[in-house]
């Protein structure tokens, strides 16, 4: 606990890591607060469709009539909730192949890397296409494709960082006094992992943010009337011209997000990877 | 105050993105053509300079090409099986039918000359026009007519040679085929079939060349027509080339040297490549078409169609089998409204027949249950037991086209008052046409469907096709004995009025059934440049570029 | 050296092998099918399973996969059940134009990125390092298609100016397919050189840190030379893994940039044919992709050894 105190306050006194977690922040508690927030239900069709922003609707309305502004409040919501729970399903199951294969290699490490490559190569588009496909459309099995698609990322960093640790002496000594194969991975471990695996966390993140949006271009991803950034954006292509509002405010909410949580990674990596300190 | 800076950059960045997107500009002329490709003179070294000269004026103009702007990509050629749009865009220019249908549906001869039918309406003898060529050189003769209607029908004596006789509905009632000389061929049908001549018209009536057929095995690829143009190349996504059939049996009316389908997939693209005079003719959505008028070298031509958006309610529902909630739907459904949002006005409110298709389809106004009403809807949910607390949750499908996912949308705003709930799934178009197979079964998956049918020109498919228990198109699993046999008496009989008799009977039937709830019949745009001149598209006739041109 | 090229091609084999079998069990459980799409609306049961026999659809799957995975080992994916197109040659035009489009938009990117993470890094900390690094990831943070849509509107509204149809390869107007690759090249590669960046800026500050970039600059040595010299070089090798990696994911990533700007590259196929299911392609392409995935990611490894000789292989 100690370290992760003195992580975040190392990451604290980056200013760009600070601009970053406030932005964070506010983005979470909008998405959070989003009811409160939005003057509408995002899905209410409330003025003249494609009418430009005024004080009513600030961002003003969609081809449907529907308070862009409220759309992207509650997309918010959307979108990172399938990137969190992409990343958690990507990530979660990652980190245990991971474990496994690093930890005892062997024929485990072998079967499962060969089973990471074999998801590895497969273009990731095509792999979440296929998968969406098969699991339906929606919310779920948008989050489950996204994840699948993240797990051989996570489970070769793990499995790295795994093997590293492994020849670290304190490591060496806890198993030679025959400490429980569990407790060592959880207690010796898991600390060394725990660095490249938050970093690789940030960017699979904004990643899966992307990967919705574009399998919603793609028809695939969040169904309507649901609004998520990625669908908003890919709805409003086609009036670009006519009401180019309906692309340009989620277009920025998805740039700068993505943009924050990016630096915000970059900025870890620089706090988590003590070899970097110059 | 670093962070700060930082950050506004950020977001100026992000800005300055988005600005090219942002405001319209329409300040560069018109034809401000893509400087000249360097189209190298090579003769220019070798002829001497005098003799040049003078023959630069008299240089063969360029070819005149026309370039179609496509938004998907054909599966193939063959009119005897294929039915995607982006091919049936192009069969016609390469396939020709002994009948056509003009903008007032009368019929007149393309490859027949002539044709009789026998005073009981069995036999029908066409007289084919003499020395038409097919584009191998071939000339068509009643045998290849014979021998193209046996490769519709699965009956060929090769046996079935790639066409499936997947279209064999449309000509099912042929009994015989008989060649009577080189140049007269003689159908004679099983029972009397009124909707014979109309469906000669259709390109599974295209006349194929036999021998282009056993050479290739089918037509996917391959080009056994007669039509004023002849497939020349076909780069997979990328393009189509057709070039002007020079033996053409009437070339002279022929002033295109080519059409070039280029696939421009993507709506913006499109209308970008359009405004840049990069391609000469494309479809867009109707939203985009309002944009596209406004630009001054762009002009849109559109004819209302004979299709129609329509909701179909899945009979194998339990909740949808009591017909107060089908009902209640249609009272609740705001045509004019959807029209609105999704078609940008440019369409028109319609049950199950769509307006377009004249005297066989009955007036709106008929029927109360197309009248919006949605107190009388409520009512009606709540005699059937739903409140507030009690909703409807219908799975509906949609998808294949953007009009039918934002009816979809709108319509579940609609039905929101009477206490029903749509979970929309945006199917992807395998699937899709799947999940409509199995649409009137438990086994779909899904409690409604939002679709876009073509009710063609005569209600023997409008109806028969699409609502008699074995019909091919009727997927949603209306059964009624009544209208199965109003649809076999009314196919028996060449008696048009009589017709119009039963197929209205039908019409009041199913509608009061509501089990398929008709909402639009939209129009069908091609926004083309200016300078194409003489192309006039028509419900019957919607790709005809034989009278074409393109002004410089 | 040479043991470990021929163990890891070894090691390739069962990943083809998985991935043959994994995209053929997917194309079978993808709701609909082919046959649905070629009789429309007209299907019989009949017809149907005569279809059903014609494509050898009505076999044990377990019979389709061994006659397919046949074929491909001899050099033969079949042929198109919706065209009758043969595959691997439909397979070789559509990678000239994938493969153009992946290796112009590396090359750009490494343009962009590599001096910009150089910069970052000597300048770490500072206003310069900040405004590079943002700079890069934003090329990330921008959903690819919004980019591409943007730039084709605003070309064509205020220079009237869009891209030539038809798409020429290299080989036969060089000028004419640079022109057609150029925008999309340039927005891919823009977008992917936030991560080349990224690579080159924390390597390079890792070389910088090392004892022997320390002893050259103590040596009283310019500071450009200590730079470019010495540790340019050494601040590449993890750079060129990642480079690999991504020609790796460029190639069979680009359906999106394919379609908004009509190339008709691999993706395109691919996904075209995931629509009509038209199996045999979808199946062909993505064992092609995978294939030149592993490679490139293999050609990437011994490149890293090359560079790098502290790196044993045993």
């Amino acid at each position: 606990m100690r370290r992760f105190g003195q992580t975040i306050k190392d990451l604290w006194r980056d200013p760009m890591a600070r601009v970053c977690i406030v932005g964070i922040f506010l983005i979470i508690v909008t998405a959070v607060m989003a009811p409160v927030i939005a003057p509408y239900e995002p899905d209410h069709m409330i003025a003249a469709p494609k009418s430009a922003p005024a004080p009513d609707y600030i961002f003003g309305t969609d081809n449907y009539g529907r308070d862009v502004f409220s759309r992207v409040i509650y997309g918010a919501r959307v979108s990172l909730w399938v990137g969190l729970i992409a990343v958690g399903i990507g990530a979660g199951a990652g980190y245990v192949v991971g474990m496994i294969a690093g930890y005892f290699e062997g024929w485990a490490d072998t079967i499962i890397m060969r089973i990471m490559d074999i998801l590895f190569a497969f273009p990731s588009i095509l792999l979440a296409i296929l998968i969406s496909t098969v699991l339906g459309r929606g919310l779920g099995a948008t989050m489950v494709a996204i994840g699948i698609v993240n797990i051989p990322v996570f489970a070769r960093t793990v499995r790295a960082s795994v093997i590293a640790a492994k020849g670290l002496e304190y490591v060496k000594n806890a198993q030679s006094v025959g400490v429980k194969t569990f407790n060592v991975l959880v207690r010796h471990i898991s600390p060394n992992v725990i660095a490249p695996f938050t970093v690789q966390s940030t960017l699979a993140l904004s990643g899966a943010i992307l990967t919705e949006a574009a399998m919603s271009f793609l028809g695939l991803g969040i169904q309507p009337p649901d609004p998520s950034w990625g669908s908003m954006l890919s709805e409003a292509r086609a009036y670009m011209e006519q009401a180019p509002w309906m692309v340009i405010f989620p277009t920025i909410f998805i740039v700068i997000t993505i943009l924050l949580f990016n630096v915000l990674g970059d900025s870890l990596r620089d706090v988590l990877d003590p070899k970097l300190k110059l | 105050m670093k962070k700060l800076l930082s950050l506004m950059l950020a977001v100026m960045m992000i800005a300055s993105v988005l600005v090219g997107c942002g405001g319209k500009t329409t300040t560069t002329e018109p034809e401000a053509s893509t400087a000249p490709e360097t189209s190298t003179a090579p003769e220019a070294s070798t002829a001497p300079e005098a003799s040049t000269a003078p023959e630069t004026s008299e240089e063969p103009a360029e070819p005149m090409i026309l370039r179609w702007g496509a938004n998907s990509e054909p599966t193939g050629f063959d009119p005897h099986t294929v039915s995607e749009e982006a091919s049936l865009r192009i069969i016609p220019q390469m396939y020709e039918t002994l009948l056509g249908q003009d903008k007032d549906l009368n019929y007149y001869g393309e490859l027949a000359e002539s044709w009789e039918i026998s005073p009981d309406s069995l036999s029908y003898t066409i007289k084919l026009r003499e020395g038409v060529k097919f584009h191998s050189g071939n000339e068509v003769t009643a045998e290849a007519v014979k021998y193209s209607f046996e490769r519709v029908l699965g009956r060929t004596e090769a046996g079935d040679i790639g066409a499936f006789g997947s279209k064999a509905t449309y000509f099912g009632n042929i009994d015989t085929i008989e060649v009577l000389d080189k140049y007269t061929v003689k159908f004679t049908l099983s029972t009397v079939t009124s909707v014979f001549l109309s469906n000669l018209c259709s390109n599974y009536g295209a006349i194929v060349d036999p021998e282009v057929v056993k050479a290739n095995g089918d037509l996917m690829r391959a080009d056994g027509g007669t039509g004023p143009f002849a497939l020349s190349e076909w780069k997979a996504d990328n393009y189509v080339s057709l070039v002007k059939f020079e033996e053409y049996w009437d070339a002279d009316r022929v002033k295109l040297d080519g059409i070039t389908f280029y696939l421009v997939g993507d709506e913006a693209a499109r209308l970008a490549a359009l405004r840049t005079g990069e391609i000469d003719i494309s479809t867009l959505s109707a939203s985009n078409v309002q944009a596209a008028a406004k630009e001054e070298n762009l002009t849109v031509a559109s004819y209302q169609t004979s299709d129609y958006i329509a909701l179909g309610l899945n009979a194998s529902t339990p909740a949808l089998q009591d017909k107060n909630v089908r009902q209640a739907i249609c009272y609740a459904i705001d045509r004019q409204n959807i029209i609105d949002i999704v078609f940008s006005g440019e369409a028109i409110p319609t049950h199950i027949i769509p307006p377009s298709t004249g005297h066989w389809s009955v007036p709106l106004s008929n029927y109360d249950l197309y009248t919006t009403n949605v107190e009388k809807a409520k009512q009606m949910m709540e005699a059937a037991g739903y409140n507030e607390n009690n909703r409807l949750t219908l799975k509906v499908a949609a998808g294949l086209l953007d009009t039918i996912r934002q009816t979809a949308v709108v319509i579940d705003q609609q039905l929101d008052a009477i206490y029903i709930d749509l979970e929309i799934v945006n199917l992807e178009s395998g699937e899709y046409v799947d999940v409509w197979y199995k649409m009137g079964t438990t086994e779909a998956g899904f409690d409604a469907m939002v679709v876009q049918d073509g009710s063609g020109l005569d209600p023997n498919r409008g109806i028969g096709m699409f609502f008699t228990t074995d019909g091919s198109a009727s997927v949603f699993g209306f059964s009624n004995a009544r209208v199965d046999e109003l649809c076999t008496l009314a196919l028996g009989t060449a008696d048009e009025a009589v017709r119009e008799e039963y197929y209205n009977e039908c019409q009041d039937i199913i509608i009061d059934d509501a089990g398929k709830i008709g909402i639009a019949s939209p129009m069908a745009y091609f926004v083309i440049s200016k300078n194409l001149q003489g192309f006039v598209p028509t419900l019957a006739d919607s790709g005809n570029y034989r009278d074409a041109w393109i002004e410089k | 050296m040479r043991n470990y090229i021929i163990r890891r091609i070894i090691q390739l084999l069962p990943v083809l092998f998985g991935i043959s079998v994994l995209i053929f069990a997917v194309m079978k459980m993808i709701p609909g099918d082919v046959i649905s799409g070629i009789l429309g609306i007209e299907a019989t049961e009949e017809l149907r399973h005569q279809l059903e026999v014609k494509y050898g659809l009505d076999r044990p799957y377990i019979i389709q996969y061994l006659d397919w995975i046949g074929g491909v080992l001899v050099g033969d994916f079949g042929e198109s059940i919706r065209s009758g197109a043969p595959i691997l040659p439909e397979i070789g035009q559509r990678m000239r134009v994938t493969a153009e489009l992946a290796v112009l938009s590396a090359v750009i990117s490494w343009i962009i990125a590599i001096p910009l993470g150089i910069l970052a890094a000597v300048k770490r900390n500072t206003w310069v390092d900040r405004f590079v690094r943002v700079f890069a990831l934003l090329g990330v943070s921008v959903p690819g298609f919004a980019t591409c849509i943007c730039v084709i509107l605003a070309l064509s509204l205020m220079f009237n100016y869009y891209s030539p149809l038809g798409f020429v390869f290299f080989v036969d107007d060089p000028m004419m397919n640079l022109e057609m690759i150029i925008l999309p090249a340039l927005i891919n590669g823009f977008g992917i050189s936030g991560s080349v960046m990224r690579m080159t800026r924390s390597s390079m500050l890792e070389v910088l840190r090392q004892d022997f970039i320390k002893t050259v600059r103590a040596k009283g040595a310019n500071e450009k030379v200590a730079i470019f010299k010495h540790a340019f070089r050494n601040a590449m090798i993890p750079v060129v893994t990642l480079i690999g990696m991504q020609i790796g994911s460029l190639l069979g990533g680009g359906v999106i940039m394919e379609q908004i700007f009509s190339l008709p590259g691999l993706g395109q196929l691919a996904v075209t044919a995931i629509n009509q299911r038209d199996y045999p392609v979808v199946q062909g392409c993505t064992l092609v992709i995978a294939f030149i995935f592993v490679i490139v990611n293999l050609i990437t490894d011994l490149l890293y050894a090359f560079i790098d000789p502290r790196i044993s292989y045993n």
